[in-house]
């Protein structure tokens, strides 16, 4: 029920993958078992793989959780453009780094493993997923508003027009103190 | 922020953890030296080196893992155990609460010993391959010396691993937490095939790759052999003989196993009854409460239900947790159920049929009965209630309930007993007005979110040298924010010990 984002699950296959990719390289090469020139590969690939999928995709609907510190790479894979945005380039890459894995012991369970992951990419790019990256929001800032730069268009509120006028038989009382200091223009 | 010692040990120091890593490590040590220098295994040792050591010593503490991890998830047991107040202690209670951990502690253990395990395995096929016995041939797993590796991998302990850890890939890719919130099936559907994950490893047991030798005392490995006309004590009585261990991991994974199905047994047959949906109530903000009725089922506050409905998804089963518990007098059970997510909005949409009149939308007056009167029976000296909410009308789910409790509070001289703080966290465009009948609430009603470190300071500081339980049930900034202040040690020598809601 819902639609279900099998990019993830693949993300998920193929991070596992390159890990056991990597740790079977390992092996082989300290091993120094026949075939190491796979194992050498394997750590290659292995190492590839993680990089390529160490960040998340967002999701399409909800909320992303995105891995830790997973924002350098997110920038190196979104600046790939389209190759890493589509999952067809994905599956077909891992399907086809997978492969000399399977020449030698060692790296054989890598090689399977991002076999399926390859598998589950297929699917879901026939579904018309694409990797998107999590970036952070940038706040767009609010443009200061812009001061006032012309005066007033109104003078400032009086009182009403029978206490302005004058009052010649009272001038002592018709005089107040101005609650701000009036200075003379100079001009 | 500093962390206490004392607060720490509270809530993180579970004995549970410190004995399992202890049991790990003990047998992986004891596993390692047996294989390293008990006589039995010296000729094997002499082929294999290191290899037969790491694989062996892994696979113990797989066994021990493989047999652990299935015990916390049986949850009727648990339920059983953690409601028997007699038998068991608060600290046992919250240890069980862990469970989910553990599972996923023993699961990791399983995931990362199997790395070493296969690696092992690796390196002992190269050297059963390079290293082939001439002279003990029955030690031997691959048929000639430098037989390519693949052909020793084709062996039943060969195909069956592979196949083991494909299962563990898939199920361990699809239990990352970002799969389980994005899409809960893949991850439920991938961690069945725990069944097949544990036929798989009965068989691969059975292959008997590595053997013992059974005559010791005849041979002593390194004695010298049957040829030898030099005089010496150590001369070998016998040839070696070499058997296959009986696979001990039967013993470890057959109990748990058992276990586990009689559980989902019970889990279906109990799920067989039918349910009656009693009433509908509609609440504000997209939630909807429905009573129900079963006969024969009852609950404790605090305990959760999952709820299928087959019209709406076969297979999908989703937890509420209870609101309303059967009581003697009443057998009525209800959940508050949030509409998100397209399994409930089907399910109301199923519920809520145009022609029915009897929705309501203001919320229903709960009958309980309370204690009377003698609160000293209960541990519980004081509860505060703390509840965040982004919108006004939330707080009608339970207003009712919360008033009734207050007053009855007071009407028994015991207003302290129970503190109510609401806080409404979405603070623009606020126009607060609240219906006179829930006065109590309009006046703990705070806007903006609580600042929870000085809120539990207060807290401390009213009940000094106590223990405080904090139950918290919420999205993971705030469980996190106070589980953290829960370990930091504040001044005033309260324990606070920190609880969180999980479906587990």
């Amino acid at each position: 029920m819902g639609k279900i984002e099998w990019a993830m699950w693949a993300n998920e296959q193929a991070l596992a993958s390159g890990l056991i990719l990597l740790t079977g390289g390992i092996v082989g090469v300290a091993g120094q078992f026949a075939g190491w020139q796979f194992a050498a590969y394997g750590v290659a690939a292995g190492v590839f793989v993680c990089l390529l999928e160490y960040p998340r995709g967002r999701r399409a609907k909800g909320t992303s959780v995105e891995r830790t510190g997973q924002y350098c790479l997110t920038v190196c894979v979104k600046a790939f453009g389209p190759i890493t945005r589509n999952y067809y380039v994905r599956a077909f890459l891992h399907a086809a780094l997978c492969v000399p894995g399977g020449f030698m012991l060692a790296t054989v369970l890598g090689c399977v493993c991002l076999g399926i992951a390859s598998l589950i990419y297929l699917l879901a790019a026939i579904r018309g997923e694409q990797w998107l990256p999590i970036l952070p929001k940038t706040e767009t800032r609010e443009k200061p508003r812009e001061s006032i730069k012309e005066p007033p268009q109104n003078p400032p509120p009086r009182p009403p027009a029978d206490l302005r006028r004058k009052r010649l038989e009272d001038v002592e009382g018709a005089a107040y103190v101005n609650p701000i200091p009036v200075t003379g223009s100079e001009d | 922020m500093a962390v206490s010692w004392r607060s720490w040990t509270a809530n993180e120091g579970a004995k549970h953890i410190v004995l399992w890593l202890s049991a790990n490590t003990v047998l992986f040590w004891k596993t390692f030296t047996l294989y390293c220098y008990g006589p039995q295994y010296y000729y094997l040792y002499k082929m294999l080196g290191l290899g037969l050591c790491l694989s062996r010593a892994s696979a113990a503490v797989l066994n021990l893992n493989c047999c652990l991890v299935l015990l916390p998830m049986c949850r009727a047991v648990l339920a059983i155990l953690r409601g028997s107040q007699k038998v068991m202690s608060r600290k046992a209670r919250r240890l069980l609460d862990k469970s989910k951990t553990f599972h996923v502690a023993c699961g990791v253990a399983i995931c990362l010993f199997s790395v070493v395990h296969v690696s092992a395995h690796l390196a002992n096929v190269y050297s059963f391959s390079l290293l082939y016995s001439e002279e003990f041939p029955s030690l031997n797993i691959a048929r000639h010396k430098g037989e390519v590796s693949w052909c020793v991998c084709f062996a039943v302990p060969g195909v069956t691993g592979v196949l083991l850890v494909f299962i563990l890939f898939l199920m361990f890719t699809a239990s990352s937490h970002g799969i389980r919130v994005c899409s809960y099936e893949i991850f439920w559907y991938t961690h069945n095939l725990f069944v097949v994950f544990y036929m798989v490893l009965l068989v691969h047991v059975a292959g008997g790759a590595l053997k013992y030798q059974t005559n010791v005392e005849d041979h002593p490995p390194g004695c010298l052999g049957s040829n030898w006309t030099g005089g010496s004590d150590n001369v070998c009585r016998a040839e070696p003989h070499f058997q296959a261990h009986f696979p001990q991991t039967w013993l470890w994974v057959s109990g748990p196993l058992c276990l586990y199905c009689a559980e989902r047994l019970y889990r279906y047959v109990r799920s067989c009854g039918r349910v009656t949906v009693e009433s509908v109530v509609k609440h504000p903000c997209g939630v909807v409460e429905v009573r129900m009725l079963k006969s024969g089922f009852t609950a404790r506050p605090g305990q959760y239900i999952v709820l299928n409905c087959p019209s709406v998804s076969s297979f999908e089963c989703h937890p509420f947790t209870l609101t309303t518990c059967p009581t003697g007098t009443e057998a009525t059970f209800g959940i508050h159920m949030r509409v998100l997510g397209d399994w409930t909005e089907r399910f109301v949409e199923l519920l809520l049929s145009e022609d029915s009149a009897e929705t309501e939308t203001l919320p229903v007056v709960q009958r309980r009965t309370y204690p009377k009167g003698d609160w000293q029976h209960y541990k519980l000296r004081r509860l505060y209630f703390v509840w965040v909410c982004r919108e006004l009308g939330s707080f009608y789910w339970f207003a009712d309930l919360l008033c009734g409790l207050h007053q009855k509070l007071w009407q028994e001289n015991r207003p302290d007993y129970l503190n109510i703080q609401l806080y409404l966290s979405k603070t623009e465009a606020l126009q607060v007005c609240v219906g006179r009948q829930y006065q109590a609430l309009s006046a703990r009603l705070q806007v903006g979110r609580p600042r929870w470190p000085e809120l539990l300071d207060d807290i401390g500081k009213s009940n000094k040298d106590k223990r405080v339980g904090v139950f918290c049930c919420g999205p993971k900034g705030i469980s996190k924010a106070l589980h953290q202040l829960c370990n930091s040690g504040r001044s005033c020598g309260t324990t606070f010990e920190y609880n969180k809601e999980s479906f587990g």
